[in-house]
């Protein structure tokens, strides 16, 4: 049996947990709850020091059980990675096939052309001085000889040879091709002759007396039947002029709009408008410095009427619309200028 | 054999003739367009012998000549290239062939290709010839054929001596 020290210690501490539970179902402020709470501080630290200590081998029961998972994962993030990767690289080509098809787009709406969109997919060697180009549309598409090509930047030449699904052009820098040229500012024509260098034009004038500047835009004056130049179709910029007015030999070197060796997206115009679209298809840049010395003028008109006429209520009415057109004019402007700049 | 030599000839020569005109010469790369066409002819003339060069360069020619998009008289390609693929099979000597002569052979060959054709053009009349950009083109066509050689030159050999062993030339 149990030895008599051992039954009072027993005695001893079932009365001591007795009077614990008691103490606390009493509950309130006591001598209990103030040694509960420093010993659950003390036991709460050391808690937290063991979970510290031991947090890597906890986690690494998580680790273990999602192993499988994250190689999984790895696969799949890889796989969708190279996807992700290669689309990245396809929009950036993507996106500058769809601008160059923009651009050609707002030239054959502008100038009426109905045009085929085409892609050039071959060039002639450089050593054979010709300035020639394969596009992947032939007769099969409906193109047929003679047909003026373009792109988003203005004439790029004539359709040479066709086959059944590809044709060849003849470029405008071309030794071998000349078109009719129009000033797009004085109406003067002429004749522009390709070089054989890519960026230059030779153009004489029909008219030896008439007025060329330096900066002068020339646009096609367009065949017979639009074929094998439609007319209206932007060519090039005037940079230099040799000879003086009324000089015989009088040429003007005109740089094309259009870039031989970025060549890649261009439209065969199958149908030429029915009217000359006249200067409507010259770049917008040029339609800029029309509306900037447009604004300029205007400008100058509402200051003089404020000037002359500053009582006058009807005058000052003008001035404020012509401001508020003004207005008008550097938002369109500004919008250019950003598109302009986006690409 | 005369037919499976003609295909060894024709096929890379077909090949060399896409990749000119599809890539080649859309690098942009300043004066001409690396003449691999000219380089594969006298790779055969390397290979075979002068009369077998002499035939690649016919026909280099007139595969050049008559598919888009060129605009050049028909022929001209051909004289000047059967010459450089005769002379190039003629001059080489098989036994004391080096990597460095056969480098300067295949400029030499591009350089002699382009002059060619810009003089046989200019005496049938061609209003294209630039002749102030004739020697810078003419000096880049050597430079870029010496470059494509040594990787051509063996390619056409190794084909050689695959497909067409009776005719090649033991060097």
């Amino acid at each position: 049996m149990l030895s008599r020290r051992t039954r009072i210690a027993l005695a001893v501490l079932v009365v001591a947990s007795l009077t614990f539970v008691i103490l606390d179902l009493r509950g309130g402020e006591g001598p209990l709850s103030s040694a509960r709470s420093a010993v659950s501080a003390v036991t709460g630290l050391l808690q937290r020091g063991a979970a510290t200590v031991f947090s890597p081998v906890t986690s690494a029961g998580d680790w273990w059980s999602t192993w499988r998972n994250q190689a999984g994962q790895i696969a799949e993030l890889r796989a969708e990675n190279r996807e992700l990767e290669r689309a990245v690289r396809e929009s950036a080509s993507d996106r500058a096939r769809a601008d160059a098809l923009d651009e050609l787009l707002r030239v054959a709406t502008a100038g009426r052309y109905r045009v085929l969109p085409a892609e050039v997919i071959a060039v002639g060697p450089a050593q054979d001085y010709a300035w020639t180009v394969t596009i992947d549309a032939g007769s099969l598409d409906g193109i047929e000889r003679e047909m003026t090509v373009i792109n988003g930047q203005g004439l790029v030449g004539r359709v040479l040879k066709v086959n059944q699904t590809t044709s060849t052009v003849v470029l405008l820098v071309d030794a071998s091709a000349a078109v009719g040229g129009r000033v797009a500012t004085t109406e003067e024509i002429g004749i522009v002759a390709g070089t054989g260098r890519q960026d230059s034009l030779d153009f004489q004038l029909l008219d030896p007396l008439a007025e060329l500047v330096i900066g002068d835009s020339l646009v096609t004056f367009g065949s017979r039947g639009g074929r094998p130049y439609a007319p209206g179709v932007p060519i090039g910029e005037v940079v230099d002029i040799t000879g003086t007015a009324g000089q015989l030999t009088r040429v003007a070197t005109v740089r094309p709009f259009v870039d031989v060796s970025q060549l890649s997206i261009v439209g065969v115009v199958v149908r030429p408008p029915r009217e000359d679209p006249r200067d409507s298809v010259l770049p917008p840049r040029e339609e800029q410095q029309g509306q900037d010395e447009q604004q300029g003028q205007d400008e100058q008109a509402g200051d003089e009427a404020n000037n002359d006429d500053a009582n006058d209520d009807v005058n000052n009415e003008d001035a404020n619309n012509d401001d508020d057109a003004n207005n008008d004019d550097a938002n369109v402007d500004d919008g250019a200028s950003t598109e302009e700049n986006t690409p | 054999m005369i037919v499976r030599q003609g295909l060894v000839i024709g096929i890379p020569l077909l090949l060399a003739s896409i990749i000119q005109v599809t890539l080649l010469s859309r690098l942009g790369l300043p004066g001409a367009t690396p003449d691999l066409l000219v380089v594969t002819v006298v790779a055969v003339a390397l290979a075979m012998g002068p009369v077998q060069g002499a035939f690649a360069g016919f026909l280099a020619g007139a595969i050049i000549d008559v598919s888009p998009p060129s605009d050049t008289v028909v022929g001209v390609n051909s004289i000047v290239y059967l010459a450089i693929g005769f002379v190039a099979g003629y001059v080489v000597d098989n036994r004391d062939r080096t990597v460095f002569g056969m480098i300067v052979i295949v400029g030499l060959s591009c350089a002699a290709a382009s002059l060619g054709t810009a003089i046989v053009d200019s005496i049938l009349g061609s209003p294209r010839v630039l002749w102030d950009s004739v020697p810078l083109i003419t000096l880049s066509s050597a430079l870029y054929g010496a470059l494509l050689a040594p990787v051509v030159v063996p390619l056409m050999e190794w084909l050689t001596k695959k497909l067409a062993p009776e005719v090649l030339l033991e060097g």
